[in-house]
């Protein structure tokens, strides 16, 4: 059976630590789906895996029961055909902007890995910033850089570990529209987790609602909606409410903070 | 915008030249004042006049060479040894349960209480003088190295191994340059303590030529203007040496020393 590449499969994952003498479930039972081209958010509140189900997809967890497939092959280790962005841009400061966006392209001479980190610069608005250094760039700047940095690879596979956690909120929404941009143009999949339920329905196809102790797939939302999506919406509005209502933040007494 | 005559800067290097003159003035005020007769504390006109003096005479610059030789072999090799095995010990658990508690150890002898055994092995030669210097750079650059490669952030390893990389790579690109701001205050203290322990690997173990044979013989001969000039060299030495580490380290650390001037 072939697999469309860019796709990526948990079944029937199990996750567990032994802490003294007992076992701590981690993960139980999930199997999800990340379909080629797809964009997917995991929401969850902390403690619920998220974490750990993305170092699985990384491949640098590989001690689990069930299975976790890219391109319907087993992930043994780490590759070039997943990239990862994390909440910290975890730029190496002795670096310079294009050093840190050829960081994985070793294998390449040095002309074609120029052109890559000139590409990729210009792929996040970042042209002309290539000998500047981590610390002079400001926050939104810097997670740009981890991006382009991820996507210097050509990964078929994106995942994104909160990584727009620690921007201020205007640049957060500013930098949602950017994620929304690279991925149209990119046609890759990306798999964002987020504590950000508007984020999560702004870029998402669906998303995914983890709970905690042991983190299990509670429930799987749809976004049908087309793009750009407008977060005032009705449809966007709904969605939201759906989804907060499975965090018991729903507003079931809509009135008991008037009285 | 009018162009300012003093910039921030150059008002920056001025300002640490007012404690050396402060001191000078007390020195010039304490000798001038009677305080203390000329022969305990030679006017700072004296002194420059034997600095003018030495100058003009071979032997003071056989002197330095002797000692700057001395300190840049002993230096090189206590520091080369104590990276590698800072390294090894910061790298490797077993290693640093194997090697931490003896190193401890023998690290709390002082520099001085090496040199008798030192010199009944290898006798009044260059050799011991070297030894001891190496002995004594080693000490910091271990420490620090190996400080600074067990303090390099889970995060940085966390990103090398998902681009896969080998130890060997691991090294070279996260481990080495994270630690290298430790490595380099590990340098800077080696050196210093090369130079410390200089005056007394040639004050101990006599040696023909040496900045600490000068103060030794000013010492013997009463010339009280003969001691300060040696222990001023040294100092100004030892001063330019650690500004020239300081100098390359930000060279080398370019990223990081941007941020820190910001």
């Amino acid at each position: 059976m072939s697999v469309e590449k860019g796709t990526l499969e948990i079944k029937n994952l199990s996750k567990s630590f032994i802490v003294d003498n007992n076992p701590l479930h981690i993960l139980n039972n999930i199997s999800i789906k990340f379909p080629a081209g797809a964009f997917i958010s995991i929401i969850g509140g902390s403690g619920c895996g998220k974490t750990t189900l993305l170092r699985i997809m990384l491949g640098l967890d590989t001690d689990y029961e069930g299975e976790a497939l890219m391109d319907g092959e087993r992930i043994e280790g780490p590759g070039s055909n997943r990239g990862i962005v994390f909440q910290d841009h975890r730029l190496l400061p002795w670096l310079t902007v294009g050093e840190n966006v050829a960081f994985g392209l070793d294998r390449l001479n040095r002309k074609a890995k120029k052109l890559i980190v000139d590409e990729h610069l210009k792929l996040v608005g970042l042209s002309g910033f290539e000998s500047a250094y981590p610390s002079q760039l400001s926050g939104g700047m810097a997670q740009r850089v981890a991006i382009a940095r991820a996507l210097a690879n050509k990964p078929e596979i994106l995942l994104l570990d909160e990584p727009l956690g620690s921007l201020d909120a205007l640049t957060r929404i500013h930098m949602q529209k950017e994620l929304e941009r690279l991925w149209l143009l990119e046609k890759i999949t990306m798999v964002m987790v987020t504590h950000d339920v508007d984020e999560a329905i702004y870029l998402s196809d669906k998303v995914v609602i983890m709970s905690s102790r042991p983190g299990v797939i509670k429930k799987i939302i749809d976004v049908p909606s087309s793009r750009p999506r407008d977060r005032a919406s009705s449809e966007f509005m709904q969605i939201k409410a759906e989804i907060l209502k499975e965090f018991h933040l729903g507003t079931e007494y809509p009135f008991a903070y008037a009285i | 915008m009018k162009k300012k005559l003093i910039t921030k800067q150059t008002k920056a290097r001025l300002s640490s030249f007012i404690f050396p003159i402060l001191l000078l003035l007390l020195w010039q005020f304490i000798s001038s004042a009677g305080y203390a007769s000329s022969a305990v504390v030679p006017s700072p006109h004296k002194v420059l006049k034997t600095f003018q003096i030495l100058l003009t005479q071979q032997t003071f610059f056989r002197n330095i060479t002797a000692s700057l030789e001395r300190v840049m072999i002993g230096f090189l090799i206590g520091s080369s040894t104590g990276f590698l095995f800072g390294l090894l010990m910061g790298l490797s658990r077993t290693a640093e349960k194997i090697f931490a508690p003896s190193f401890h150890t023998v690290r709390q002898v002082p520099m001085i209480g090496w040199i008798p055994l030192i010199v009944m092995w290898f006798g009044m030669t260059e050799l011991p003088r070297i030894l001891i210097i190496s002995i004594a750079a080693c000490y910091p650059i271990t420490l620090n190295t190996f400080a600074g490669v067990r303090s390099v952030p889970r995060e940085y390893l966390e990103l090398a191994s998902v681009y896969g990389f080998n130890q060997l790579k691991l090294i070279r690109r996260v481990i080495l340059p994270a630690a290298l701001p430790s490595i380099i205050t590990g340098l800077t203290l080696s050196l210093g303590m090369s130079w410390a322990i200089l005056m007394a690997a040639e004050i101990f173990i006599q040696t023909q030529y040496g900045i600490g044979t000068q103060i030794q013989m000013g010492r013997q001969g009463f010339n009280m203007p003969l001691v300060v000039t040696g222990i001023l060299t040294v100092g100004l030495l030892g001063f330019v040496m650690t500004m020239m580490i300081e100098k390359v380290a930000r060279i080398v650390d370019r990223g990081r020393a941007i941020g820190n001037e910001t």
